[in-house]
């Protein structure tokens, strides 16, 4: 009986010990830190230029969850409430994390835990995430059949380009934003955009379910012109479409993508460290060369070609419609709906 | 009392040999079905009576404003009618295209059989988006489709299929369509050639032993495979968004937009159990009428 109570005992000390193991491993590597992001060029390039050079060799492992931001807000949605959630790091755009940060869901970073934070642009830094990188929201149009090219996001608004205004469906919000400009709103006030964009409606303008249907239009000549990030333009253009871009008279509108700690992340330790990674200069210009993406940290100086084509000069800058984060989070659920059953019904 | 109680114990004991252990082996799989189906569907019927909060998330309430909601907008309405409308059609055109192949691999003696099964199943190995992908390379205005008009001097302008009702639904009868064959296959095997000989030995055609031999018997198959295939278009998802485009919604879309696009759990919940609730009302409904027509054929066959 003794005899085998003990062998018992030595079973389930195997067992806890067998499973243990790999926990045990982990620590001692450094452990392992979940990245929940988009998927594409911008994964290659957080492995490229974030994971191999500086989290690697740490003895870190980076875990990706990869997928579209819905999800990923959705994710974050559902396991408020629960002790150990999926990341350590969540990326969104700054529109999105505002309203993720809402819900009081991320912890505020600290110089203490993140040392590079000083060197972020002031007017990019929020209290509940750091900046990645940016762009801005440009008008993207074909040269050689849009004469003379747009210059204002008016100059989509014209006869002359019936059915040859393309936009992607998951920037409702940017399109909104820009008639709303035109037609008398502000950044607090995108009511006017309605009947603006309902003008447009009866110029036939297309509307496509994603970024890569709306550049395969564009490709094929199916339409001329759209609304969209520089960076993106930039990409589609070294991709080998016929695209140039105009910054709006309007001023451009800055696209920040963040990054955020979650406060029930697994590895918060760890997600911190890469926090503070994402933010080295070497870092931050890989994303420059391939995506189009300007550094957020002022100690970063990108060579002066590819300056040339992705950043905005001071002046331009200077134009830069201000976002109000707060109206857009109040406003994206009838926004969105209008959208849907109005301008794409 | 001891003796009574000595007597209950050989009484639960003979009992306990009389137990078989047969029913309780579906007790794993029930309380899988409950814990990650009943619970979630609960917990999902709870939230559709809470209230959306842009800020807050989701308020805790009882209250049935996002089902009326959505019986009072006809844009809603109107998406739903369109989802039946493709389901419908949907099934309807997978029984009429489905039907002549399953007769033929139900008849067919040729070795070529389980080649033919095999290529009736493989679409069934790759998922639904690369297939729709697939439809995109045919359909786009610089696809396949377009290109060979193009080519053949039919059309000097590509013409527009993709993100277009006509692309979807032949997008969502593809998915479908193995369904039904491989139902309407086991169904007709099932029937025996000697019945479609006796009704050509009595002098009906071709097309009267299909009506009133073949169509009638196979009508279970029919019902089988009809309601399968139903339920699976009304649930239809990355066919829709990505073949018939934004500008084109059916429900599980619309529904998938609250709860990723607008954070609105609520009112997606309650899309959610909308659905449900009409393709199983809409499924029993089809299934009864088309059993009962079975059966007052079958009592007017009896009366002959």
């Amino acid at each position: 009986m003794i005899h085998s109570r003990i062998n018992r005992r030595a079973l389930l000390a195997g067992a806890a010990a067998a499973l243990a193991a790999p926990h045990v491993a982990r620590a001692q590597s450094g452990g392992r830190v979940i990245v929940g992001t988009w998927g594409g060029d911008y994964q290659d390039l957080l492995k490229l230029n974030i994971e191999d050079p500086l989290i690697k060799p740490r003895g870190i492992e980076t875990l990706y969850d990869v997928a579209v931001a819905p999800p990923r807000r959705t994710k974050l949605s559902a396991e408020r409430l629960s002790r150990r959630g999926t990341f350590d790091v969540a990326c969104l755009s700054d529109i999105d994390m505002f309203t993720m940060s809402q819900q009081n869901l991320f912890d505020p970073p600290t110089e203490a835990l993140v040392p590079n934070m000083k060197n972020v642009i002031k007017s990019l830094a929020k209290p509940y995430a750091l900046p990645h990188i940016y762009s801005g929201k440009v008008i993207l149009y074909n040269p050689d059949k849009m004469n003379p090219a747009p210059r204002s996001y008016n100059d989509l608004w014209d006869p002359r380009w019936r059915g040859r205004i393309g936009f992607a469906d998951g920037l409702y919000m940017q399109v909104i934003e820009s008639a709303a400009i035109i037609n008398g709103g502000s950044p607090n006030n995108f009511e006017p955009a309605k009947a603006k964009l309902m003008e447009l409606k009866k110029l036939e303008p297309r509307v496509y379910p994603s970024n890569e249907a709306l550049a395969a239009a564009l490709k094929s000549e199916e339409v001329y012109a759209t609304i969209m990030w520089l960076a993106r333009g930039y990409m589609w253009k070294k991709g080998g479409l016929n695209l140039t871009h105009a910054v709006p008279t309007e001023g451009a509108t800055p696209i920040i993508f963040d990054k955020a700690v979650p406060r029930n992340a697994p590895n918060k330790s760890n997600g911190w460290i890469w926090m503070n990674a994402m933010l080295e200069p070497a870092a931050q210009l890989g994303f420059a060369d391939r995506m189009g993406y300007v550094p957020t940290v002022t100690n970063a100086t990108m060579p002066e070609a590819i300056a040339r084509e992705i950043s905005f000069t001071p002046e331009q800058q200077e134009k830069f419609v201000k976002i109000d984060y707060e109206y857009i989070a109040a406003n994206n659920d009838q926004l969105l709906e209008w959208w849907t059953r109005e301008f794409k019904g | 009392m001891t003796a009574a109680a000595a007597s209950m114990g050989v009484a639960a004991r003979r009992g306990g040999a009389g137990f078989s252990l047969g029913p309780a082996l579906v007790i794993p799989a029930t309380l899988l079905v409950l814990a990650f189906l009943g619970a979630p569907m609960v917990l999902l019927f709870r939230y559709s009576l809470n209230r959306y909060s842009p800020r807050d998330f989701m308020i805790d309430a009882v209250t049935f404003e996002n089902y009326v909601r959505f019986f009072a907008d006809p844009y809603f309405i109107g998406v739903l009618g369109t989802t039946v409308q493709v389901a419908a059609l949907c099934t309807l055109v997978s029984v009429l295209a489905a039907f002549p192949v399953a007769y033929l691999l139900a008849r067919t003696d040729s070795r070529w059989k389980s080649a033919l099964v095999i290529a009736v199943v493989f679409p069934l190995m790759v998922g639904n988006v690369v297939r729709a992908a697939g439809w995109m390379a045919l359909l786009g205005n610089d696809g396949a489709v377009n290109a060979t008009l193009r080519w053949l001097g039919i059309v000097s302008e590509p013409i527009r299929l993709m993100y277009t009702p006509f692309a979807v639904i032949l997008g969502i009868v593809a998915v479908v369509l193995p369904y039904m064959i491989l139902t309407l296959q086991s169904v007709i095997e099932s029937i025996g050639r000697d019945v479609e000989e006796a009704a050509a030995n009595l002098g009906a055609g071709p097309m009267t032993t299909f009506r009133r031999v073949l169509l009638p018997l196979s009508l279970p198959g029919i019902i089988a495979g009809g309601t399968l295939v139903f339920i699976l278009c009304m649930n239809a998802y990355a066919t829709p968004v990505l073949l018939g485009g934004p500008q084109f919604k059916m429900m599980a879309p619309a529904l998938y937009d609250q709860f990723a696009r607008t954070t609105n759990w609520p009112f997606g919940a309650a899309l959610a159990f909308i659905l449900m609730t009409s393709t199983l009302v809409l499924t029993l409904v089809g299934t009864t009428l088309l059993a009962r027509r079975m059966h007052y054929r079958k009592l007017d066959a009896a009366a002959r």
